[in-house]
């Protein structure tokens, strides 16, 4: 309950190891190891592991311990905070953890459930899920695994991972070790919510495999971890309290917590995971809904009419400014194709994209609601788009990735006359009655500034990406500053400074926005208590 | 003015796949869509319609009992209503019986039309058949590969901007008559909310044998002049090489040492 | 109608397993067909007990007798100094219809209709026909619809053939439909085969389902027996000697001015539909994998550089980057050139069908996964717009040294 013993693994031989040794080897030969989709400079490793089993990570935890190197894990680099790029000592890379282990019904909870090595990647998992087609079960010829196959193919419903994050090709563990979230978390949760087990490798090369529901911390906030040597390591759970909107800004902590929950978005800073078992949920027909409004209140207005009506159970509520309708238009005239949508409305527009269920061949599919609400906001539910088919749901999900998409294409051509600049991306999110108060700060500091900005994204959970696109180097300087001024915003509404995209290696000074200096030692505590030799993912989340 | 538009459900062809071992289709995974050109032809007629004031689209479709979503779809981008012609008696025919039934709906449901669109082919059949043995069976002239189309002023004729092998011409039809629509807009059309909620109170009537005036000979399976007596997958080519990892420098030479041996460019190795 | 033998059916299931509509499904220890069955026979083929047959209607040797001859409508283009000639494809149309007459033991005769600028008529009999039927009147010195389905009408019911073939360009694909639907007559449209079997029938074999499968139909009860094959499937017929008993018969037009429904208004040539693709004997094709319209000229120069011509798949033609007679495809053109560089084309079904005859395919595309790499000779996985100008410049360099003595 209140104790768990490790898993004590073999390690390998070391010299079994796949390895590249040395900064210039690596560099020159295996260049993408030293970088993920933060651009983050200044990476260096003097060795490269690829293991194939926990055996032989164990073994490279081992031998760097040995060594003294720490070790920097790595699996799709598809993270934004810069939490894979080694700062020094051994990269690994775990991309040979690439398969799905097993499909199985959990009667208890009615769920089909699905293992995972860390690095099968999301979009694979949900194709295999929905398509009810896992070559490497079916490769496997067990009869366990025919036998769950065959009962999953019989249940007729659909099946689909929830968790959404943008880019579908993040590994499993990836999205475990931020706490991924996308457009669904609004409805869904993020992927803290989807957990059922976890197999974890601490510093030492033990294991803790922990399903939810049987290991929590005691009343006095407590956990006990046993080791293979009999020794006992007490974990200190942090006691601020847990924030009110979704978050990736810290270690996870609250009363009486399931001890996965303290894994699940520590961003690998306690240990790296190794497997995952995932719920799956019945997948229902949507209709995707694209809602034109004339100003930014009015969508405002049409946001919290959405949420309060209970008639109305959105997927998900997206929101896209008016500079970022502009930016689209701009795309349009270039590139129809690439946009792929009817001719958007004039300038000044906002729009607010949803998704809600619906039956296209029902009689009356319950959606007339949404004309009422859109009504009662003083917009018309004419200036709007709407499809419901696959392949047009298909064309809304690529609508929702141009705008990043043209951002950064507008940010890589600026840098090419200016090359330190960079895009700034906000991930503050806020309680739902502090939407309003943060959207106008939003407006007064960056319009107040004379910025470039759009602003984008999850505004179901108050959670808006407020990208700055600065045209020279003064602009940047005043863009990072409003954004240090926004995030402590953000922290004073009850709000967070990482909701989705995770502290890594970029965004500590934030934590310190958001917690005291006594808080985030707990947090060093915890980490200091599973990996004393500060061995692993250096730099991530706790300043060095 | 009343300008019906023939339209066929296909299946998704590109996602269409076959089962090579037993040389049949796999049908898991395969969505039914509006056959793409079937959804020109409705853009084409909408468009009509918003110069001509007062005209009225009716979408008309044979098809088993599910064609009725891609109707749905009709009534969501504007059709005014919208006809299922569905009756097992209907099933397994060819584009002849095909044509004779559509034209024998049209004849029963909208006897005052003044103009009929299709599409250029179905992706599932790809014969282009089935427009002009409508135009044929009732009697009307044609115009097939219409790009763009106008009515005249007084609206008893219609221009169509069509392809031709040289380009293109405009040709002027007296109504009524049936034109094909063979390109359509670059980004497909989205229908509103309110089209999509609208669309559901809009009429979508079935028709079935019994309220056409055609003899069952002439229907489905039975009333077909040509038959499938066989179906069999087509021959793979025999294996090429795909080379990866190449950068550009070594896919030119690649390429060019290939192009060479085959001798399309001169310099090849000798082939004694 | 499919029968099954309900004693003789074991339910083994491998008719529902091969049937590739889904129109037969085992049920109550039997098999059991839905009206999805198109009579293809792939069941009775397959079952191991000999539970299933389809019973063919045939038609009438009397009715059959009545029909002899294998007729081919020689569709005629506009040539420099104002004539009127047969165009390659009926020459294509020829060579198969000696091969379907000699099995059948009947003759070739070519319709041809035009007005006093027809030429190139006596050719025809030195490439397989026995004889040419010439339809001259004013009216036909251009093509109609109506013009030609009636004239071509009267002929059929005056020369009863017992096949009638007509070349799948976009005029003979509006014409054949139009001509069946007036005579009730089978029709198939893009033969790539055709057979006679041992009933005297003629097989045709076209793709069907976008090119994924391959059928086989027959047109049991009418007569013509009426196909339509594209450009570039069949050979041209060879030049030969003209038999001693060729003839051309002048055949009489009644058309009236009332009988034409249709009149051309304006007529807008392109100068790039100067370019035959049909008639290229090296394509370079472009795909949206081009990016944009300003990099076909990176096309256009490997083209010029090989001595070939410029195509482009349906997805650049809808986003008018080329016009559309320059689109290869199932809704294009069928090309059957020596050699095919596909540039940026993901291959999908319906742009292979109109390609894959070439006799050497090459493609580039960045995606390793992208369906043209199934049919191609040799294919490249990289970024086009970085490989093409070095290796036009390459092919340059190539023919230069290659000329130097």
């Amino acid at each position: 309950m209140y104790e768990i013993m490790t898993e004590f693994i073999q390690p390998a031989d070391i010299g079994q190891v796949h390895c590249i040794k040395g900064f210039e080897e690596i560099q020159r030969r295996f260049p993408v190891y030293l970088s993920d989709e933060s651009k983050l400079s200044g990476a260096h490793a003097d060795y490269l592991f690829f293991p194939a089993d926990e055996a032989e990570l164990a073994a490279v935890l081992v031998e760097m311990k040995r060594l003294k190197a720490p070790v920097t894990f790595s699996a799709a680099r598809t993270g934004i905070s810069g939490g894979c790029v080694p700062p020094r000592g051994a990269v690994v890379s775990l991309e040979r953890f690439d398969r799905i282990l097993s499909l199985r019904h959990e009667p208890s909870a009615g769920e089909w459930r699905i293992l995972a090595q860390c690095n099968v990647l999301l979009r694979d998992l949900n194709r295999q899920a929905m398509d009810k087609h896992f070559p490497e079960l079916e490769r496997r010829h067990s009869s366990a695994d025919a036998a769950a196959l065959a009962a999953y193919r019989e249940d007729t419903r659909t099946y689909f991972y929830p968790p959404d994050p943008t880019e579908m090709s993040a590994s499993i563990g990836g999205t475990v070790a931020t706490n991924a979230s996308g457009a669904r978390t609004y409805r869904y949760g993020p992927t803290r919510n989807w957990v059922r087990r976890i197999r974890v490798m601490l510093a030492s090369g033990e294991v803790l495999d922990i399903p939810r529901g049987r290991y929590f911390a005691s009343p006095t906030g407590d956990v006990t971890v046993q080791d293979a040597g009999k020794n006992q390591i007490v974990l200190r759970i942090p006691d601020y309290p847990a924030p009110r909107t979704k978050s990736t800004s810290g270690l996870y902590a609250a009363p009486n917590m399931d001890l996965i929950d303290l894994f699940i978005g520590s961003e690998g800073i306690l240990g790296v995971v190794t497997t995952v078992e995932v719920a799956l949920l019945e997948k229902h027909d949507k209709l995707s809904v694209v809602q034109f409004l004339q100003s930014d209140t009015q969508a405002l207005d049409f946001v919290e009419a959405l949420r309060k009506d209970a008639r109305v159970r959105p997927d998900f509520i997206e929101f896209y400014g008016p500079g970022a309708l502009d930016l689209l238009r701009k795309r349009q005239a270039d590139d129809p194709k690439a946009v792929g949508m009817p001719p958007l409305p004039g300038p000044g527009t906002t729009a607010v994209f949803f998704e809600v269920s619906f039956d296209p061949d029902a009689e009356d599919p319950g959606v007339g609601v949404l004309e009422t609400i859109a009504a009662r906001c003083g917009a018309s539910s004419e200036d709007s788009w709407a499809g419901y088919e696959m392949r047009e749901l298909d064309r809304f999900k690529h609508f929702r990735h141009v705008l990043p998409e043209t951002v950064n294409g507008i940010i890589a051509q600026r840098k090419r006359h200016i090359p330190e600049l960079h895009k700034l991306g906000t991930d503050l999110a806020v309680p739902d009655d502090r939407l309003r108060d943060m959207w106008a700060v939003y407006r007064d500091t960056l319009d107040g500034d004379g910025l470039e900005w759009v602003a984008f994204g999850h505004i179901g959970n108050n959670h808006l990406h407020v990208n700055i696109l600065p045209r020279d180097l003064h602009e940047l300087e005043k863009g990072i500053a409003a954004y240090d001024r926004l995030a402590a915003q953000a922290v004073a509404f009850g709000g967070v400074v990482s909701a989705e995209h995770g502290i890594g290696k970029i965004k500590s000074r934030l934590l310190s926005l958001m917690y005291s200096d006594a808080q985030i030692n707990q947090m060093r505590s915890v980490k200091a208590a599973l990996d004393p030799g500060m061995m692993i993912n250096p730099g991530d989340v706790l300043a060095e | 003015m009343k300008i019906v538009v023939c339209v066929k459900q296909v299946p998704e062809i590109s996602n269409v796949r076959i089962n090579r071992e037993t040389g049949t289709l796999i049908r898991e995974g395969v969505a039914s869509i509006l056959n793409p050109f079937c959804e020109y032809a409705l853009d084409l007629a909408v468009h009509l319609k918003k110069e001509s004031p007062g005209t009225e689209v009716i979408a008309v479709s044979m098809g088993p009992p599910q064609t009725r979503s891609a109707l749905m779809r009709c009534l969501e981008l504007g059709a005014d209503r919208a006809i299922l012609a569905s009756d097992r008696k209907f099933a397994g025919a060819d584009t002849w019986a095909t044509g004779k039934t559509l034209a024998a709906v049209i004849k029963a449901a909208v006897p005052d039309f003044n103009l009929i669109l299709v599409g250029k082919q179905a992706i599932d059949g790809d014969t282009a058949q089935v427009g002009p043995e409508i135009a044929e069976f009732m009697g009307l002239p044609q115009v097939m590969y219409g790009v763009t189309a106008e009515f005249g002023k007084t609206r008893k004729r219609i221009r169509v901007r069509r392809e031709v092998e040289s380009g293109y011409e405009v040709v002027e039809m007296r109504l009524p008559g049936v034109v094909s629509a063979s390109k359509g807009r670059l980004i497909r059309r989205l229908p509103s909310l309110k089209a999509i909620i609208d669309a559901r109170s809009k009429p979508l009537k079935t028709l079935t044998a019994v309220d056409l005036d055609i003899d069952d000979s002439h229907l489905g399976l039975k009333g077909s002049l040509t038959q499938v007596v066989r179906i069999f997958p087509p021959q793979s080519r025999a294996d090429g090489r795909k080379l990866e990892g190449l950068d550009p420098e070594g896919a030119r030479k690649a390429i060019l040492a290939f192009l060479q041996a085959q001798h399309y460019v001169e310099g090849g190795q000798p082939s004694c | 109608m499919l029968s099954v033998n309900k004693d003789i059916c074991n339910s083994c299931g491998l008719c529902e397993k091969t049937c590739p509509f889904g129109a037969i499904t085992v049920a109550d220890a039997c098999a059991v067909p839905n009206e999805n069955c198109t009579l293809c026979g792939a069941c009775v083929n397959v079952c191991p007990v000999g539970a299933l047959s389809i019973a063919r209607k045939r038609p009438s040797p009397e009715k059959m007798a009545e029909y002899a001859g294998v007729l081919v409508w020689g569709e005629c283009e506009k040539l420099p100094g104002d004539r009127l000639a047969p165009k390659k494809v009926v020459y294509e149309l020829l060579s198969q219809a000696r091969c379907l007459a000699d099995k059948l033991g009947e003759t070739v005769t070519v319709i041809v209709l035009g007005d006093d600028r027809l030429v190139g008529v006596k050719t025809l009999g030195a490439h397989g026909a026995d004889r040419v039927l010439r339809c001259r009147h004013p009216l036909l010195d251009r093509y109609t619809i109506d013009g030609f389905a009636n004239v071509i009408c009267s002929a059929i019911a005056g020369e009863k053939p017992s096949v009638f073939l007509l070349g799948a360009t976009p005029n003979g694909r509006e014409l054949a439909p139009r001509i069946a639907a007036r005579m009730d007559l089978g029709l198939t449209a893009d033969c790539t085969q055709l057979d006679i079997d041992d009933q005297r029938q003629m097989v045709q074999t076209r793709p069907a389902f976008g090119g994924n499968i391959m059928a086989s139909i027959i047109s049991p009860y009418t007569r013509p027996q009426m196909a339509t094959v594209r450009p570039n499937v069949f050979p041209a017929a060879e030049f030969g000697s003209v038999s001693k008993a060729f003839r051309v018969d002048d055949m009489a037009v009644t058309l009236s001015k009332a009988a034409i429904r249709t009149k051309i208004v304006e007529e807008m040539p392109l100068c790039e539909a100067s370019v035959n693709i049909e008639a290229a004997q090296v394509i370079v094709a472009a795909g949206r994998g081009c990016q944009n319209k300003e990099n076909l000229g990176l096309i256009q120069a490997l083209a010029k550089a090989l001595g070939g011509v410029m195509a482009g798949s349906r997805a650049i033609v809808e986003m008018d980057w080329i016009p559309h007679t320059l689109q290869v495809g199932q809704s294009g053109t069928t090309v059957s050139p020596q050699l095919y560089i596909a540039v940026g084309i993901s291959g999908a079904i319906q742009h292979v069908v109109g390609m894959s005859t070439a006799k050497t395919i090459v493609a580039i595309n960045c995606d390793p996964e992208a369906p043209i790499f199934k049919v191609v000779d040799l294919g490249i996985v990289g970024d086009a717009l970085q490989i093409l100008p070095g290796l036009t410049q390459a092919i340059r360099d190539a023919a230069v040294k290659a000329a130097k003595p």
